[in-house]
């Protein structure tokens, strides 16, 4: 077990290797941000001036090793439009974030799972026919007009919830979270309803092709066999069974909504991490482009890993090499 | 109130506390940009200054129309070829209890090239060689040369406190002083309660104001960088008044009750640029050969050019009636604008002969680029101008890109023909013509923006005297000309001067439109 750990560290490590190198190389490629922040007034002395204190005179190399050891220290540099560590910038937003996906994605994953199993295990009723209807438009429909229509809806037309915006935040541990008030909430409900939508499709049609699979099996033959209830068979061996495929799924949907709500982020002005690397790109404001960009290659390393040792755990195959 | 008109159990609780936040003392402004550190150094975009001058004072300010005003500074005059003598205001106080004086003023000054950010306001003292205090109420300004234009340079020269802000005056520690608030210590109307990147703003009233108190307790800056989110929290009743609504959300907003808007003219005028270079990159015949020279150097061709464009239809059809046609690079009445330069004339039969005659009786091929993310209709203009050029021959590939694209291949001068937008934020002919008119000439300091390689020696004179002499009259006189060259050469084409919309809750509020096209809380009143 120790063996395959090592040599799992020892890949995530050059993938991370890499991946430091295309980033950089890819995001300092792109114009050049001095064109776009400096003011047009400034005289030639002036605008050479500037790009030597963002060190941006350097050849390209020296730009990365200079950023690389400054990594290797924890510094990721200073953003280019805020002079404030990149750090600081991204921890600031990232809770935003963080409550938005959670509740979203956790929502999405238990109801779009109950919703699922029921249309899985009764699929002619005409409750599971509507379940799969809303499935199809949830996969369908663009998560950006979704979006543009539930304002329409529920903040302009019905004044019922705020049109975007964080609202109230409350102080945990130095943190600002906005779910433990209730001005905070009524702002997360539209976002996270926006993001959830997507996912919870998803997990409805996860969860009934797994259903539909695992009841005709001899496993709940036998089961049914033995006398066991059907809520026992449900709870006991249906899911557990149809939940490999969704866990892992929900990782990975966890790691990419983290890093990318972009869009929903942004209609809805929600002052997360998605918003920020848009709001950086529009100014190329390359530490915080690159910073994120790490961040986001070492989440997706860090969950594969986590999800590889999880397989191990669960199937020796996995850690002796065997292929299954 | 209207939230009780739809109490219901489920929206009970949330109804409630969305109500709360309103106020009848608390104005909320929903803006697209916002400041990108409490520092006023910081930064020169026209949106941080916005907000810093909440905070902060200028020593000179500029008007509604761009026209300098006594700020700090009560008045100014030139003693002698490269020395200006500054009175300050008396009896003004900073946020702390402290009296505002000289020192304050030095400081700034001397503090603005140490912690300025790549967009750099070292711009505003660029000519300063030294500042003197005579006494704590007048300082002498030694300047680099004669610089006629300095007071034009102070309207963005904010005023913090030497004391408050001695601690934070490096690059490492300023952003850390500003932000937490700490140094934040104006003599504006307003004083700094917290701000977060990108997020909200929220100001206190500053009761000691010199202008007068403001109206308004508490102010709130929300940063909506999106335009239709910006208007959805207007129209949800999340804030009171928002900038920069659309041109297509403008039509809607006209026949919305509920909402006014607001309608001013802007700074900004689109121009659009040829490139004078012997060889440019982007044009060819209209079979794709090589032309044998680079058109746009043939007088002609840029008049043919210039008839071409129907600027009235550019305004009524694509910009929705939000904007002039437009003549010169400056909006009429700024200092150096001339009256004498005619409204350009539309007419395609003129502009297809002007062409034959220069040899190019088919016409030839060219690619336009420009910004379709900066200014408001930048890119529907452009599309438009493809389609009037291509009417008369010029057939026309439109790109209108995002800015941090067009930038940097501007700058490296890889266009033949571009749209770009100006403003000319100081008021006055020097800032516009000295960038772009002016050859570009790093000895004399002029002319980093030309990016055409435009060059009329007259024009190079004429803007080098300019910026030294003292006397106004004369030196309005001497831009006048200048301008009027410039135009005549048409290698700068005008085509429109934008206009701004605000959107307002009905009937809530009473505000001038500003040139600069800055949100002002001070400034914007409850309606009687």
């Amino acid at each position: 077990m120790l063996g395959f750990i090592i040599q799992r560290l020892i890949q995530a490590t050059g993938v991370m290797a890499v991946m430091s190198v295309i980033v950089f190389c890819g995001v300092y490629a792109i114009g050049n941000p001095i064109d776009i922040v400096i003011p047009p007034e400034a005289t030639q002395e002036i605008r050479a001036e500037a790009i030597r204190r963002l060190g941006l005179d350097r050849p390209l190399y020296e730009q990365y090793f200079i950023f690389i050891s400054n990594l290797l220290q924890g510094d990721l540099g200073r953003s280019f439009v805020y002079n404030i560590p990149v750090l600081d910038l991204i921890g600031t937003r990232l809770p935003a974030t963080l409550e938005l996906v959670l509740i979203s994605v956790l929502s999405a994953t238990f109801l779009g799972v109950s919703l699922g199993i029921y249309a899985g295990y009764r699929p002619d009723s005409w409750v599971s026919k509507m379940i799969m209807a809303v499935s199809v438009l949830g996969f369908s429909v663009p998560s950006f007009w979704v979006g543009l229509i539930l304002i329409l809806f529920f903040a302009v037309n019905l004044g019922w919830l705020p049109a975007g915006g964080r609202g109230e935040t409350v102080e945990i541990w130095g943190v600002a979270w906005s779910f433990p008030t209730l001005n905070g909430l009524s702002h997360i409900v539209l976002p996270a309803v926006n993001l959830a939508l997507f996912k919870l499709a998803m997990m409805i049609r996860l969860a009934r092709a797994g259903t539909r699979e695992i009841m005709l099996t001899d496993t709940i033959k036998f089961a049914r066999a033995a006398g066991l209830s059907e809520s026992t068979i449900l709870r006991r061996h249906l899911l557990k069974l149809i939940s490999i495929p969704i866990i892992t799924v929900f990782g990975l949907e966890l790691g990419s909504t983290l890093a990318f709500a972009v869009v929903t982020e942004t209609i809805f002005s929600w002052p997360g991490v998605g918003k920020l690397i848009i709001d950086s790109i529009t100014v190329l404001d390359r530490p915080v482009m690159v910073a994120y960009l790490i961040l986001v290659a070492f989440l997706f390393v860090t969950i594969n890993f986590v999800i590889d040792l999880v397989f191990a755990l669960i199937d020796p195959r996995v850690r002796h090499g065997v292929s299954a | 109130m209207k939230y009780l008109n739809f109490l219901t159990p489920l929206t009970f609780a949330l109804g409630l506390a969305a109500a709360g936040a309103a106020s009848a003392q608390t104005l909320t402004v929903g803006v697209r940009g916002g400041p990108e550190s409490m520092d006023p150094h910081f930064s020169a975009l026209g949106s941080h200054a916005e907000a810093a001058k909440h905070i902060f004072d200028t020593l000179v300010w500029s008007g509604t129309d761009l026209q300098i005003e006594p700020g700090l500074a009560t008045s100014w005059s030139p003693i002698d070829d490269d020395t200006w003598e500054f009175k300050l205001r008396e009896g003004v106080k900073f946020h702390d209890g402290s009296d505002f004086d000289a020192e304050d003023v030095k400081f700034s000054i001397e503090r603005i090239p140490v912690v300025t950010g790549p967009t750099t306001t070292a711009i505003y003292v660029r000519r300063v060689a030294g500042v003197d205090i005579i006494d704590p109420y007048t300082l002498h300004i030694h300047t680099d040369g004669q610089a006629a234009t300095l007071p034009n340079d102070f309207i963005r020269l904010f005023i913090v406190s030497s004391e408050a802000a001695a601690d934070y005056s490096t690059p490492e520690t300023a952003s850390e002083g500003f932000n937490s608030g700490a140094a934040t210590i104006g003599t504006g109307p307003y004083k700094y309660v917290s701000w977060e990147p990108k997020g909200d703003l929220v100001l206190e009233r500053n009761d000691d104001y010199w202008r007068g108190t403001g109206a308004w307790e508490t102010v709130i800056r929300k940063e909506i960088p999106n335009d239709s989110s910006r208007l959805a929290a207007l129209k949800a009743g999340q804030v009171d008044v928002i900038n920069y609504v659309s041109s297509v959300d403008y039509l809607a907003l006209e026949r919305d009750a509920n909402v006014d808007a607001i309608k001013g003219d802007s700074v900004y005028i689109m121009n659009l640029q040829l490139d004078q270079r012997e060889k440019t990159p982007m044009v060819r015949a209209i079979d794709g050969s090589e032309l044998a020279e680079n058109p746009f150097r043939d007088l002609k061709v840029r008049q043919a050019i210039d008839y071409a464009i129907d600027r009235e239809t550019m305004v009524e059809v694509v910009l929705e009636g939000l904007g002039k046609p437009a003549n010169q690079m400056m909006p009429a009445g700024f200092f150096g604008s001339s009256e004498a330069i005619p409204m350009p004339e539309y007419d395609p039969a003129k502009a297809k002969a002007l062409l034959a005659d220069a040899g190019y009786p088919d016409g030839f091929e060219v690619d336009l680029y420009c910004t379709a993310d900066r200014l408001p209709g930048d890119g529907a203009i452009c599309q438009g101008l493809g389609q009037m050029l291509t009417q008369v021959g010029i057939k026309t590939n439109v790109n209108a890109i995002s800015k941090t694209v067009y930038f940097p291949a501007q700058a490296r001068l890889d266009y033949s023909m571009f749209m770009n937008g100006w403003g000319t934020l100081t008021g006055e002919a020097s800032y516009t013509l000295g960038g772009l008119a002016h050859s570009n000439n790093p000895d004399v300091k002029l002319g980093a923006y030309n990016r055409i390689e435009y060059l009329n020696k007259d024009v190079d004179t004429l803007l080098q005297d300019g910026a030294k002499m003292m006397d106004a009259d004369q030196r309005r006189a001497t831009y006048e000309e200048a301008m009027e060259k410039v135009m005549a050469d048409k290698a700068y084409i005008s085509l429109v001067q934008l206009q701004t919309v605000w959107g307002a809750k009905a009937g809530m509020l009473e505000f001038a439109p500003r040139f600069d096209e800055d949100t002002l809380a001070f400034f914007i009143k409850p309606a009687e």
